[in-house]
């Protein structure tokens, strides 16, 4: 098991990655406190500065676990597999346990060193006084630390069956964000019906770390509005989060086993040449078969864009069915629940949750749908054969974002139902509707290209994948982090700046939700995205036309 | 099969003084060579020797320092964009992608060099035809096994009916069986007038299947012609085996041998196979006095005879001569 751990953790410590992720986040944190630091000679008795600073600390240190420790464990496993060298471990008298704890503490060894990082800038908070060592400063750390332990069995799990190292990375940043956001959704909605659905739903919210760290640094709770009985979120996360570890920790560790090197590649079957009956019932179940023999690209199609649709696993017209059900059938739900279930809000209101649910599925899709169209090329040594095709850059530009542009509209009209049903019952509502969906395009169109244009300076897809999630999230979450300290410490005009770079925040004021009915951000939030988008498809151009250029 | 060629004295692909540096480094240093129509060139040479950067060149990847390459009459440096028309181009790693069929594949690149459609599906049956890859068009591309691979990479590269073939490595971690079928597909290529460069570090494939031989180390081209002129020019010397039926007239064969040879002359004696060798720069004539003399000594001579070198010689002799002449330059 040592040698693992110390061959994991020196491989990551090596890479350059890890060297700008210490950096960057040593950096950022001290440069936060620098900013809150008292300037005047006047000491702050009450403690309200520095546990504003506190919170905002707090929170960003989560949200860095929950962007960097899934990264490494996610592409662990996989890309042993696929390199062959886990038959080799296999094949060692190393027991799985022994592979997985090796692997797991290296992991953890990497993220505690992490927040190793980040003492000296919690001293100097805890030295601006007002904060308790033992009940706020080493709870978060404890807190950050049982989450990172979280992360990194789900990240394992994933990384065990997965078939690529991006879709790895892909799957586990859902995850993640499922178990961090969604877990939190069906209390808000069942907290006042009672009994034990209620209890279900406060249990299931406390699979996410946020009620936790909220109750530590006194925000009290996050979409709650009745009296909190029961335990505490802290000591609820402090049984589930190990509970869930150990339980993908066991499931990993059973995978771990010669059955997942031993798989018969797929042989392709195709419809067309099975029985009449077996075509039938494939077409009944599957709308649009994908072992049917495809048609050839048209003469006016977009090959590149083609070949996108075709070579991505959900990229075939029946998850795109599928994908577009899904979403109508959430947007329904959730407008269906909204207005005539237990919150009594105003109609607008309603507006809100569907905005969260399609920024939602657009930073879940856009960053695995757009950050390797050009590093998977690479990685399979694809792009030589582009370069050696008639095929301009900047059609090849076109064609993969069409690709990922097309998805996204999709997944944006098929969230309409919702906002249907709104009109319906309150017709004044329409050009508020139109306003958000504007917000909302722009939203998913800014995200898709910062996804596309950070992943095409990647080679390898999972380190191209990595990279825009962060970037994306960066944007649309580390905005929201400057919101939730709305004028302590940042004033008005500091969250309403921050908050003009997100296009989610224009539509959430837009329906005058609470918390951001105060701010103006439209039309400055589209011109912001705008620009944004155009500069993301400048560079992006300007590095495929480089790679494309003879050397 | 579509676009025959007709094989002739008319050079296709030719190369002058062609020059590629990276800042200091030389990757080629004044190449010059021609193929002519509906030949196969083998171009060999060691890792880092300068093959890819001449092909990346060929195929428009790269622009050259200086000098000039055209194929097909276009110039491979100023007109990259003409030159994608006229090569077909196999890279040492297949290019795949997931989840897509072999007749997707072929379709999209097919589509990619603007083919229509309806002569896309024509073509696309015919390349898979020639290859003999027409039962695995609907497997999906990453299921194959490699030789299967590089079968569908070479219809890839036929869609577009180019007049130039070029193949990085094409048997390149392949079975004996996949081995002949890929050198057999070569030659049928060739026959119908394609001109084709192939790279490989499997000589004796090579040497099967090509009519030109162009063997560069460190950028520079150090022989060039078929095989037996090179093995002319390069390897004056021959290696000639002697066998005798028993090996009690050893010693005495041996002694009548560096009499005959010169007591400078390395004879070297095994005597478990009963037999001698010995390397010498004489003609037939001279070595024909040299059996007579054994003849004359009554040793019995069950054989007289000369190795025959091959490709992998003549590649070991262009690097010994490369390593002594730079052992030389040091010393001086």
């Amino acid at each position: 098991m040592l040698a693992i751990l110390r061959r994991e953790l020196i491989a990551i410590l090596r890479t350059r990655k890890a060297f700008v992720l210490q950096l960057g986040v040593a950096l950022c944190f001290v440069g936060l406190i620098a900013l809150r630091w008292p300037t005047d000679g006047r000491v702050d008795l009450s403690g309200t500065r520095s546990g504003q600073v506190f919170g905002l600390f707090s929170y960003g240190l989560l949200a860095a676990v929950a962007l960097l420790a899934p990264v490494f464990p996610a592409t662990s496993i996989v890309t042993e597999r696929r390199k062959g060298t886990l038959a080799l471990l296999l094949n060692s008298p190393l027991r799985a346990w022994s592979i997985y704890a090796g692997k797991w503490f290296g992991v953890l060894g990497f993220i505690s060193l992490l927040l190793v990082l980040t003492l000296p800038a919690a001293a100097a908070c805890y030295a601006m006084g007002g904060i308790s060592l033992t009940g706020q400063l080493l709870a978060v750390y404890g807190l950050l630390l049982l989450a990172a332990m979280l992360y990194i069995s789900l990240g394992l799990l994933v990384s065990s069956l997965a078939h690529s190292a991006d879709g790895a990375v892909r799957v586990t940043y859902g995850c993640v964000l499922a178990l961090a956001v969604l877990t939190l959704a069906p209390y808000f909605f069942l907290q006042q019906s009672g009994g034990w659905l209620s209890e279900l739903a406060a249990w299931v919210r406390c699979i996410s770390p946020v009620p936790a760290m909220m109750e530590i640094v006194g925000h009290g709770d996050v979409g709650s509005e009745a009296a909190w009985k029961g335990p505490s979120a802290v000591v609820r996360f402090m049984l589930l989060a190990p509970l869930l570890a150990s339980l993908f920790s066991g499931i990993t560790i059973s995978r771990l086993r010669y059955h997942l090197l031993d798989r018969a590649r797929s042989q392709g079957l195709i419809t067309d040449n099975r029985s009449l009956g077996t075509r039938a019932a494939r077409r009944a179940f599957f709308i649009v078969d994908p072992n049917r023999r495809s048609r050839n690209i048209g003469n006016w199609v977009n090959p590149v864009m083609a070949k996108e649709f075709r070579s991505r696993r959900f990229g075939r017209s029946h998850w795109m069915l599928r994908l577009i059900g899904g979403c109508a059938i959430l947007s329904l739900f959730l407008a269906f629940t909204v207005t005539t279930g237990t919150v009594q809000w105003d109609l607008e209101s309603v507006g809100g949750p569907l905005v969260l649910l399609q920024v939602g599925l657009m930073v879940v899709f856009m960053p695995s749908l757009a950050a390797g169209l050009i590093s998977s090329e690479q990685e399979n040594n694809a792009w030589p054969l582009l370069r050696t095709s008639p095929l301009s850059g900047g059609r090849i530009v076109r064609g993969k974002l069409l690709s990922a542009l097309w998805t996204m509209l999709l997944m944006l009209l098929a969230t309409l139902p919702g906002y249907a049903v709104m009109i319906y019952i309150q017709p004044t509502l329409w050009l508020q509707v139109i306003r958000a969906f504007v917000c909302l395009f722009l939203a998913g169109l800014m995200a898709l290209m910062i996804s596309a244009m950070v992943g095409s300076w990647f080679r390898k897809t999972a380190a191209a994948t990595t990279a825009a999630y962060v970037a994306v999230l960066g944007l649309f979450g580390g905005t929201l982090l400057i919101w939730l300290a709305r004028d302590a410490p940042f004033g008005f005009q500091t969250v309403e700046n921050a908050l003009k770079l997100n296009p989610m925040a224009a539509a959430l004021s837009v329906f005058n939700l609470p918390g951001f009915r105060n701010y103006q951000l439209i039309p400055a939030s589209w011109w912001v995205a705008g620009v944004v988008i155009v500069i993301c498809f400048v560079v992006m151009r300007f590095r495929v036309q480089s790679l494309t250029r003879p050397e | 099969m579509s676009g025959q060629y007709a094989v002739g004295d008319e050079p296709v692909v030719e190369v002058r003084n062609l020059s590629k540096r990276y800042g200091e480094f030389i990757a080629l240093d004044d190449l010059s060579l021609t193929v002519r129509r509906g030949q196969i060139l083998g171009f060999i040479g060691p890792n880092g020797a300068g093959k890819t950067t001449t092909i990346k060149i060929l195929v428009g990847l790269a622009k050259p320092t200086s000098g000039v390459a055209k194929i097909a009459g276009v110039d491979c440096a100023s007109d990259s964009a003409s030159i994608k028309r006229v090569v077909g181009y196999m890279p040492d790693g297949f290019g795949s992608y997931d989840n897509m069929r072999v007749r997707e594949y072929l379709d999209f690149f097919g589509a990619a060099f603007g083919i229509p459609r309806k002569r896309r599906i024509e073509r696309i049956a015919e390349v898979l035809e020639i290859t003999n890859s027409t039962y695995m068009q609907d497997r999906y591309v990453e299921s194959l096994s490699h030789g299967m691979q590089q079968r569908v990479g070479i219809a890839r590269t036929l869609l577009h009916d180019p007049e130039v073939l070029i193949f990085d490595e094409p048997a390149n971690g392949l079975d004996p069986q996949a081995r002949i079928e890929m050198r057999e597909l070569l030659l049928k290529l060739a026959a119908s007038g394609k001109t084709l460069i192939v790279t490989s570090h499997i000589l004796p494939e090579l040497s099967r299947i090509c009519d030109q031989v162009a063997i560069i180390t460190q950028g520079k081209l150090r022989a060039a012609g078929s095989l037996e002129e090179i093995m002319r020019n390069l390897n004056q010397r021959r290696t000639i085996e002697v066998q005798l039926p028993a090996n009690q007239d050893l010693v005495e064969a041996e002694r009548v041998l560096r009499n005959s040879l010169g007591e400078t002359a390395v004879v070297t004696a095994s005597p478990a196979e009963a037999m001698l060798r010995f390397e010498t720069t004489q003609t037939d004539e001279e070595l024909s006095q040299v059996l007579a003399s054994l003849v004359a000594a009554r040793v019995q001579v069950s054989q007289f005879r000369e190795l025959q070198t091959d490709l992998e010689d003549a590649f070991m002799s262009v690097l010994q001569q490369q390593r002594a002449a730079a052992l030389a330059a040091e010393t001086v």
